[in-house]
C-alpha cells in the first residue's frame, strides 16, 4: 500500500520569530556596560564622550589635583546614563578606573579591576537561586584597554593586565591618541602589538567573520584587520573645506575623528554599537559568565553527575582495586611455591648423581677384585 | 650667575677653547616612547642612537633594568668645537615598579662626583682626567595633557638637588596649541607647588645686563620646552626640512611656531652652556661634596682633627 502523500510546504509563521524578538527587545531595551582601562591622560574620557555624542563624564578638574588621595589605589567609577535613539532605549553604564598605572610602583594595580569583574559575575550567580531574580546587571560587556602610543611595543604592565582581563571579559585593545603616530609607524606598531598579543596568548575579542551577508563579511574582515584600533577623540567641531567635522585643530592641519584615513574610530564605533553590540552582550553571558560559573561550582565540589551514579562508580572503582590486590597476592604465592619445588628438584638430582657415582665406584672396585682373583687363579694353575 | 654666549671668551682663552674643544654632558631621562632617542638624533643631526629592535615579543614582558649608555659626538657650533656626550637611559619607567630605577640614575650622577673628588684628593693628579659630570638632565614628560605624574614629581625632586634638571614635553605634536599652553601652565604650577628644584634660567638683577635678563625671562616663560623630533628630511618648497608627515599636515621640527626645539638647542649648546657647567661645578658639586664629607665625619676645624 502506498504511503499517504506528504503535505506540501505550508507557511506556519515560524519565520516571524525574529520580528517578535525585535518587538520584545525594543520594548525591554538593553543594558550595556563598557569599561575603560588605561593610564590617565590617554583620552579615555574624551573617547567615551565622543562615542555617544553626549557628555557622559566630566573631565578631571585640574584644580583638584593637589587634593587627591595619596593612598595609591585604583578606584572603580560607574557612570550611568539612559540613551534613546528612534524609540529604542539603552541603559548605558560606563566604568572608569582612575588611578590605574599612574604611580611609580604599579604592582597589583589590576587587582581591584579583576575583583570588580569577578564580583559582577558572582552577583549574578548568587541570584540564580534566589526567589526574586531581577537584579541590576553590571557585568561588563566590553572592556577597552587603552595603549599608550609609544610606537614601540606593549609595556610589561599592558601584557600583565591584559592577561588577567581577557579571561574574564571581552577585551578590545585600543591605541589612544593616534594622531601622534605617522601612518607608516602606525602599521608597524599595530603589527608588533598583534605579535605580542599572540605570543603571550592573550584572547582579545574577535568578531566572527563569516555571515550570510556579503557586505557583513567584508566589513568584519576589515574590522579584524584593523585591530588594535587606533583612535583620535575630540568633542570640538572644526571647519574643514567648508564642512563642520569633529576633529583636533593643529597649526599644521586638522586631524579628523571620523576620517577612516586618519584613525579607526568609525570602525570601533560600529563594532561597539552598530554591528556587534548584541554579540558582545551574548558572549559575555554565554562564554565569560559560564566560565566563571563552571570554575566556581567545580571548586565547591559539585559535578554534573547523578549522586547514585557517582556512588556506583565509586563502588566499582573500589572493587577493581581489591581485585588487583588479590591477583597480586596470588601470583606472589605461586612464585614462592615454584621456587620451593625447583630447589627440591635440584636436591634430588644432586642426590641421585651422588648415589650413581658411589655405585660406579663400587662397580669398579668389584671389577678390580675380580681381575685380581682371576690373576691369582691363573697364577696358581701354572 | 652671569649667563653669556660662547663669545665672551676673549683672545687667549678662546684660542685654547677652540683647540681643545668644550666638553658638555647631557643626560636624557624619560619613559619609553617619549621621543628621547629621536630627540638625541635630531639634536646631534646624526643617527647617534640606533633604533631599538622591538620585534621580540617575548622580551616585551620582561623586567628591564635601566641602561646608562653614554655616546660622544663632536659638534661644531659657530666655529667652536664641542664634544657633546649624551647619556641615554633606555628602560626607565618601563617596568611595573619603577622606583628602583631612580636610585640607579642618581647613583650614576653621584659616581661621577665621587670620581672628581677622588681625583682632587690625589697627591699627583692626572692632567688628562676626563670630567664626566652630567651638566644638565633633560626630563621628558609624557604629553598627557593633564599634569605631572607621581613618577615625574618624585624623580625630579630627587635629582634636582644633584643636577640641573630641565623638564621637556616630548611628542608635543599630540597637543593643540591651547592644550599645550594649558599643560605647560599646569606643569609649572605643579613644580612650584611641590617645590621641585629645576634649572629656571636664574639671573642676577643687579649684575646682568638688560639683554641677558630679557633672554632669561623669555626662556623661563617657555618652560617646559615642547619638542618634536624627526630624523626624516623632506623637500618642501625647494628647501630640505626636518619634519613629520601626517595625512592632515606636516609638522616642522625647526619651526619655532610648531615647537621649542630650536630654542632648546640654542640654549643648550650655545647660550647657556657655560652657565650650566658653572652651576654644576660651583653649586651642585660643592653641595654634594659638603654633604659627603660631613657625613664621613670631617670637620672644617683649623686644628685638623678628625672625629
Amino acid at each position: 500500500m502506498a504511503p499517504p502523500a506528504a503535505p506540501g510546504p505550508v507557511s506556519v509563521g515560524i519565520a516571524n520569530l525574529p520580528n517578535q524578538r525585535h518587538k520584545i527587545v525594543s520594548r525591554k531595551g538593553a543594558s550595556y556596560n563598557i569599561m575603560v582601562v588605561g593610564e590617565s591622560g590617554l583620552g579615555k574620557t574624551t573617547f567615551i564622550n565622543t562615542l555617544f555624542s553626549a557628555l557622559m563624564r566630566d573631565y578631571k578638574r585640574p584644580e583638584q589635583r593637589f587634593a587627591k588621595q595619596l593612598d595609591r589605589t585604583v578606584q572603580i567609577d560607574v557612570v550611568r546614563a539612559d540613551i534613546e535613539e528612534k524609540g529604542f532605549n539603552v541603559r548605558l553604564s560606563v566604568i572608569d578606573t582612575p588611578g590605574f598605572g599612574d604611580y611609580a610602583n604599579n604592582t597589583d594595580c589590576w587587582v581591584p579591576i579583576v575583583q570588580f569583574l569577578d564580583e559582577q559575575h558572582q552577583h549574578i550567580l548568587n541570584h540564580e537561586t534566589v526567589p526574586n531574580r531581577k537584579t541590576d546587571d553590571l557585568r561588563v560587556h566590553a572592556c577597552l584597554y587603552f595603549i599608550q602610543p609609544t610606537g614601540h611595543t606593549l609595556k610589561p604592565l599592558d601584557i600583565e593586565v591584559m592577561k588577567h582581563l581577557c579571561t574574564r571579559v571581552n577585551l578590545i585593545p585600543v591605541i589612544a591618541k593616534a594622531d601622534t603616530i605617522t601612518p607608516a609607524d602606525m602599521l608597524a606598531f599595530k603589527d608588533r602589538i598583534r605579535d605580542c598579543i599572540s605570543t603571550h596568548n592573550i584572547q582579545v575579542f574577535t568578531p566572527a567573520v563569516h555571515s550570510e551577508d556579503e557586505d557583513a563579511t567584508r566589513r568584519n574582515t576589515s574590522i579584524l584587520a584593523a585591530m588594535p584600533f587606533s583612535v583620535i577623540a575630540s568633542e570640538n567641531d572644526v571647519q574643514v573645506n567648508g564642512q563642520t567635522v569633529r576633529g583636533r585643530q593643529y597649526l599644521w592641519g586638522v586631524a579628523e575623528v571620523e576620517n577612516e584615513a586618519h584613525c579607526d574610530f568609525k570602525k570601533l564605533r560600529n563594532l561597539l554599537i552598530r554591528t556587534h553590540m548584541h554579540d558582545l552582550i551574548t558572549t559575555t553571558h554565554d562564554h565569560h559568565y559560564e566560565t566563571h560559573r563552571v570554575a566556581k561550582l567545580t571548586a565547591s565540589g559539585r559535578s554534573d553527575d547523578d549522586p547514585a551514579l557517582q556512588a556506583r562508580r565509586g563502588f566499582e572503582a573500589k572493587m577493581k582495586e581489591e581485585e588487583a590486590e588479590l591477583r597480586k597476592k596470588f601470583t606472589e604465592q605461586v612464585r614462592l611455591e615454584e621456587n620451593r619445588f625447583r630447589q627440591w628438584e635440584q636436591k634430588l638430582i644432586s642426590e641421585r648423581d651422588r648415589l650413581n657415582e658411589d655405585l660406579d665406584k663400587q662397580h669398579s672396585l668389584v671389577k678390580q677384585l675380580e681381575e685380581e682373583l682371576e690373576e691369582i687363579i691363573a697364577a696358581r694353575k701354572r | 650667575m652671569a649667563s653669556s654666549g660662547a663669545s665672551f671668551k676673549s683672545g687667549g682663552a678662546r684660542r685654547k677653547a677652540t683647540k681643545k674643544g668644550l666638553i658638555f654632558t647631557v643626560m636624557i631621562v624619560g619613559a619609553s616612547g617619549c621621543g628621547k632617542s629621536t630627540f638625541i638624533n635630531t639634536l646631534c643631526e646624526n643617527p647617534v642612537i640606533l633604533r631599538k629592535d622591538h620585534a621580540d615579543a617575548e622580551k616585551a614582558a620582561q623586567l628591564k633594568t635601566v641602561g646608562l649608555a653614554p655616546t660622544t659626538v663632536e659638534l661644531d657650533e659657530d666655529g667652536l668645537k664641542l664634544s657633546l656626550t649624551v647619556v641615554d637611559t633606555p628602560g626607565f619607567g618601563d617596568n611595573i615598579n619603577n622606583e628602583p630605577a631612580f636610585e640607579d640614575i642618581l647613583g650614576y650622577i653621584e659616581h661621577q662626583y665621587e670620581e672628581i673628588l677622588a681625583q682632587e684628593s690625589r697627591i699627583k693628579r692626572n692632567p688628562r682626567f676626563q670630567d664626566n659630570r652630567v651638566h644638565v638632565l633633560l626630563y621628558f614628560i609624557q604629553p598627557s595633557g593633564h599634569s605631572l605624574r607621581e613618577m615625574d614629581i618624585e624623580f625630579m625632586r630627587l635629582l634636582g638637588a644633584r643636577v640641573n634638571v630641565i623638564p621637556v614635553i616630548g611628542k608635543a605634536d599630540s597637543m593643540t596649541p591651547q592644550e599645550l599652553n594649558a599643560f605647560k601652565k599646569r606643569i609649572m604650577e605643579d613644580i612650584s607647588h611641590y617645590k621641585i628644584p629645576i634649572y629656571d634660567f636664574p639671573y642676577d638683577e643687579e649684575e646682568d645686563d638688560e639683554e641677558t635678563i630679557e633672554e632669561n625671562n623669555e626662556l623661563r616663560g617657555l618652560l617646559p620646552f615642547s619638542v618634536i623630533g624627526s630624523e626624516d628630511e623632506v623637500v618642501i618648497n625647494g628647501r630640505r626640512v626636518r619634519c613629520r608627515q601626517y595625512p592632515w599636515g606636516v609638522v616642522e621640527v625647526d619651526n619655532s611656531k610648531h615647537c621649542d626645539f630650536s630654542k632648546l638647542r640654542y640654549m643648550l649648546l650655545s647660550s647657556h652652556l657655560h652657565d650650566l657647567k658653572d652651576i654644576t661645578h660651583d653649586v651642585l658639586y660643592e653641595t654634594w661634596r659638603t654633604e659627603k664629607l660631613s657625613k664621613e665625619g670631617h670637620q672644617d676645624d683649623d686644628s685638623g682633627e678628625e672625629q
